[in-house]
């Protein structure tokens, strides 16, 4: 289906690929359109494409002339870096400041924690990226600029693709300092949306828990607030919370594009950009199946922690 | 004695007329907020300073007396440049969140009230947008028209239409199993009259509300596209396009942080109003249609 969609939009691949010079050129245009196949109809190019698919093969790139699986493999671990150091950050602040402003509600507390949510979820994380980049970076030299490392710095030896991890496996504690000094801001950046949204839910979430009596009775039996947040609020109100942890890897593929873009990380949403831009049909297919494989597998996995947090919900 | 007090001070008593969730302190920043904006968009012509594209000698002045906002990289005046911005995102915004709401309501109604392969066929080409990340859809559909503002606005609608087709869908379902809509048609009323009378009123709350949200949203995704180079084109005074611009002139912060501010006063107006009016309607109804 995304294969259909993206070639029915009216742009001319070859025109975008070769440049102005190039295109005036009939020769050049007809040997790039036989090269990738572009001269068969839609429906041959489509069943050529499924078939290759079948066998793990999502075509050739039309920019960087490479296979689109290699180049997914090069740029998926430091996307994944990105995105999942974002999403804990989002969790652990989010989760924090929504059952704050729940238990205090209406208060002024709750006042400020709406103000502070609804604002990271109003702030464009384009802007976000250069105004940090500009104080942290430019006017503090805190963080370094651009990139997963410095220049000097050899990244480790390939086990996962995440340099922090890999880092540590070698032993290199000044290559994972490094590469932390370089993920931190990016990742803050990405995780400001999401803390917002988990924030807004969050309070929700705790506040409908609230109205039960087996919290009154946890309270009353003189549980510390300790407990009762966490063995007695929090469990009850996760499904939900859940939910939209898992709606939000979309949120940041989005931001991702933007964040990675500002700050020269060389991952997915760089690809992407420069695919679309450049109507790379492979590659941009390429991208959209392998997320939509982690928005599925996400989900699942939400699917099945509800399982397993609330023994009631049976899996079918 | 209380009823002297009421009387006695009229604005306090018109105060109490207004609902509750008006009268919540962020709700009110965010009311004056977003009508300063509108009026703004409405009145730039007359209250901006200078001409957004004229250009000048007085290129990269800090803000001062004369440039409350200082001046770029033509010496164009960027507190006059952020003010017509605002004719841009703002009107732009409504105008896509209409779109949107009139295919994805229609479309989501139509599988709401019919249900059986309508309903799968919308509901698939919903998920199937879900499913894909807004940006990157967006991105492709603006390469392949070419960029430009109004190719931006057409890409954003096309990747937002699904989030109005649930929610209609959600509501019509849950309202045509309600017990005045069964009364209705077992009192003879023709399908066109259930729909209008009977489900149209018990949903239109609801619906505003997200599209309320819904408008803060489509100004962060237009202005990232302009970002990206995908959305307005140069000279125009577009937020988006002119933070990029900053970005290449990282000692003249003003040039980009205050388009960059405006964004956010303009999306966190709207996001306070439908925050809070999310709070005054049923907020459960909202959000179990959302599937969120």
């Amino acid at each position: 289906m995304a294969f259909v969609l993206t070639h029915l939009v009216p742009g001319d691949p070859a025109v975008a690929n070769l440049g102005d010079r190039a295109s005036a050129d009939p020769v050049a245009v007809r040997i790039y359109r036989e090269h990738f196949g572009l001269d068969k109809p839609l429906p041959v190019q489509y069943f050529v494409y499924l078939g290759n698919l079948l066998h793990g093969d999502l075509g050739e790139s039309e920019q960087s002339q490479r296979p689109v699986s290699t180049d997914l493999a090069e740029y998926i671990p430091a996307t994944a870096e990105l995105a999942i150091t974002s999403i804990v950050l989002a969790c652990l602040l989010g989760i924090t400041l929504g059952v704050i402003a729940a238990l205090n509600r209406n208060r002024l507390s709750d006042q400020i924690i709406r103000v502070v949510s609804l604002g990271g979820m109003s702030t464009p994380q384009f802007w976000l990226a250069l105004v940090a980049l500009y104080i942290f970076f430019y006017k503090l030299s805190w963080v370094p600029g651009s990139g997963r490392l410095d220049a000097i710095v050899l990244p480790p030896p390939h086990l996962t693709g995440l340099f922090t991890i890999d880092s540590l496996a070698a032993g290199q504690f000044d290559v994972f300092a490094n590469s932390i000094q370089h993920l931190i801001l990016p990742a803050c950046v990405l995780a400001a949306f999401n803390m917002g949204l988990f924030t807004r839910f969050t309070r929700s979430a705790v506040l409908e828990v609230l109205e039960n009596d087996y919290v009154r009775t946890a309270r009353a039996k003189g549980l510390p607030e300790l407990t009762v947040v966490f063995r007695h609020i929090l469990r009850a109100a996760s499904p939900p919370i859940l939910t939209v942890v898992g709606l939000a890897f979309g949120n940041v593929m989005t931001g991702t594009v933007l964040v990675e873009n500002i700050f020269s990380w060389p991952g997915i949403g760089q690809y992407s950009y420069r695919s679309a831009t450049a109507l790379d049909l492979p590659a941009i297919v390429g991208v959209m199946l392998f997320v939509a494989i982690v928005y599925i597998l996400v989900n699942m996995v939400v699917d099945i922690l509800y399982g397993i947090i609330d023994p009631r919900v049976q899996l079918a | 004695m209380s009823v002297g007090a009421a009387v006695s001070n009229p604005l306090a008593s018109a105060w109490r007329l207004i609902p509750g969730a008006w009268r919540q302190p962020l709700t009110v920043v965010g009311g004056i907020l977003a009508v300063s904006w509108l009026l703004i968009a409405l009145l730039a012509p007359l209250i901006s300073p200078y001409d957004p594209l004229a250009q000048s000698a007085a290129l990269y002045q800090a803000p001062s007396a004369a440039h409350l906002m200082g001046t770029d990289e033509l010496g164009r005046d960027v507190f006059s440049r952020v003010l017509w911005g605002a004719r841009i995102s703002i009107p732009l915004a409504m105008l896509l969140v209409a779109l949107a709401f009139t295919i994805g309501g229609t479309l989501g109604g139509l599988a709401g009230y019919l249900g059986g392969w309508v309903d799968e066929l919308v509901m698939r080409g919903a998920d199937f947008v879900f499913a894909v990340p807004t940006i990157l859809l967006a991105m492709a559909v603006v390469a392949a028209l070419g960029p430009g503002l109004f190719h931006a606005v057409l890409a954003v609608v096309l990747v937002s239409w699904p989030g109005h087709a649930r929610v209609v869908r959600g509501l019509v379902r849950t309202t045509m199993e309600s017990e005045y809509v069964a009364v209705g048609r077992l009192l003879g009323s023709p399908t066109h009259r259930a729909l209008t009378v009977d489900v149209l009123p018990n949903i239109a709350g609801p619906v505003i509300v997200l599209a309320a949200l819904e408008i803060g949203n489509a100004i962060l995704l237009l202005s990232a596209l302009s970002f990206l180079g995908l959305g307005a084109r140069p000279p125009a005074a577009e937020w988006g396009s002119m933070v990029s611009t900053g970005a290449e002139h990282f000692e003249a912060w003003w040039m980009g942080d205050f388009p960059g501010l405006a964004i956010v006063s303009v999306v966190l107006a709207f996001n306070l109003l439908g925050d809070s009016l999310r709070d005054a309607f049923d907020p459960k109804a909202i959000i179990k249609a959302r599937g969120a």
